[in-house]
């Protein structure tokens, strides 16, 4: 009973649902007019602003391991 | 029956019967339902060695977990916000018309008063007066009217916001300078509180003051003025209705008028003054201008 999903599978997730959440929070930014969407912008900024960075990290682990393989 | 009997029996038919009541949204109620169908994917993926099961409940939950963080604050509708402002703002109005007040309104820095978080403003009665001195005020910083000279001393409509914005940015702005308030007071007016779609702060020093006002008198030489512009803000309206109100838009301003002028008053640690306020046909657009008093 393993986890299906390899290190690079989740990285590959990450990356996409980061770009989603960015664009989102891009998009629906106060800075391009008022918008009727009532949510807590800051916080989705703030989660997008998280998921890009774990990616980042996958992404260092990645060529850290590509460096670092004789 | 006694008097104490009856008043007892009368409060415990008002008391409600003792029920929990747990109040879920549907939206909430939608995001536990995500992310517990989520975790269960991610269980019986394990179980199966499924990897696109693991996707879709990694994606459940993650996307449950999002929507219960990113939760709606509470909103009130805008229609609400002019009926309950401006009747405090034409009840000030009348008051000074009927007192016979003629003096513009004086925005004063904390050193004149004991407690420096207190912003008030000072209405002299006559047109020409002159700004008091800190010792004046600080004597009798608790009375509404003064004598000697004669004068109102009145919390300004913009008080709280004022505690608003100071509460949001973390920051008291007797801490603060008049360059910290150009470089933040736009980012809380757009991405912060939402007040308004754009601020503009334009600092014109003295020498440039002088240049822009030829026929000014001696004072107005030394002072600086500062200009700021809001666009498409909450209160639009406030300003538009406010025109009509002879003691508010050319004296005191508007809620949003008044809060910056108590912050240019805390932050440039001297008395300040609206000069001007002019907004467009539909109040769109609000240009004020700020004159800082040498004292």
């Amino acid at each position: 009973m393993n986890f299906p999903l390899s290190f690079w599978d989740i990285s590959l997730w990450l990356a996409v649902t980061a770009i989603i959440l960015l664009i989102t929070s891009e998009l629906i930014s106060s800075y391009y007019g008022k918008t009727n969407i009532l949510i807590n912008k800051k916080r989705l900024k703030n989660a997008a602003l998280i998921t890009g960075i774990l990616f980042l990290i996958t992404v260092a682990i990645r060529i850290y391991g590509i460096i670092t393989l004789p | 029956m006694s008097k104490a009997k009856k008043e007892t029996t009368a409060q415990s038919s008002h008391k409600a019967p003792a029920v929990f009541t747990i109040k879920i949204s549907p939206i909430r109620l939608l995001s536990f339902f995500m992310l517990t169908l989520g975790l269960i994917a991610l269980a019986i993926s394990i179980v199966y060695a499924s990897s696109i099961l693991a996707f879709i409940g990694l994606g459940l939950t993650f996307w449950g977990t999002l929507t219960l963080y990113i939760t709606t604050e509470k909103y009130v509708k805008q229609t609400l916000l002019d009926p309950s402002i401006m009747p405090s703002l034409a009840n000030l109005d009348r008051i000074l018309t009927e007192l016979e007040y003629q003096g513009k309104g004086i925005y004063l820095p904390p050193n004149y008063f004991k407690d420096l978080e207190t912003s008030k403003v000072y209405i002299p009665k006559k047109k020409d007066a002159n700004v008091p001195k800190p010792e004046e005020i600080q004597q009798k910083a608790d009375k509404t009217f003064l004598k000697n000279p004669e004068a109102a001393l009145v919390i300004p409509p913009g008080s709280s916001l004022l505690k608003l914005f100071e509460k949001t940015l973390g920051k008291s702005f007797t801490k603060a300078n008049l360059e910290y308030l150009q470089q933040n007071l736009p980012r809380l007016f757009i991405e912060d509180l939402e007040i308004a779609e754009n601020l503009e702060i334009q600092m014109k020093p003295a020498i440039l003051a002088q240049k822009v006002a030829d026929s000014v008198s001696a004072i107005q030489f030394k002072n600086d003025t500062i200009y700021v512009k809001i666009t498409n803000s909450l209160y639009d309206s406030v300003c538009k209705e406010a025109r009509s109100l002879k003691h508010i838009c050319g004296s005191i301003g508007c809620p949003i008028c008044s809060a910056i002028a108590c912050a240019i008053a805390k932050a440039s640690g001297k008395p300040v003054t609206i000069e001007k306020t002019e907004s467009t046909e539909d109040g769109k657009v609000i240009e004020a201008y700020y004159r800082i008093i040498e004292e």
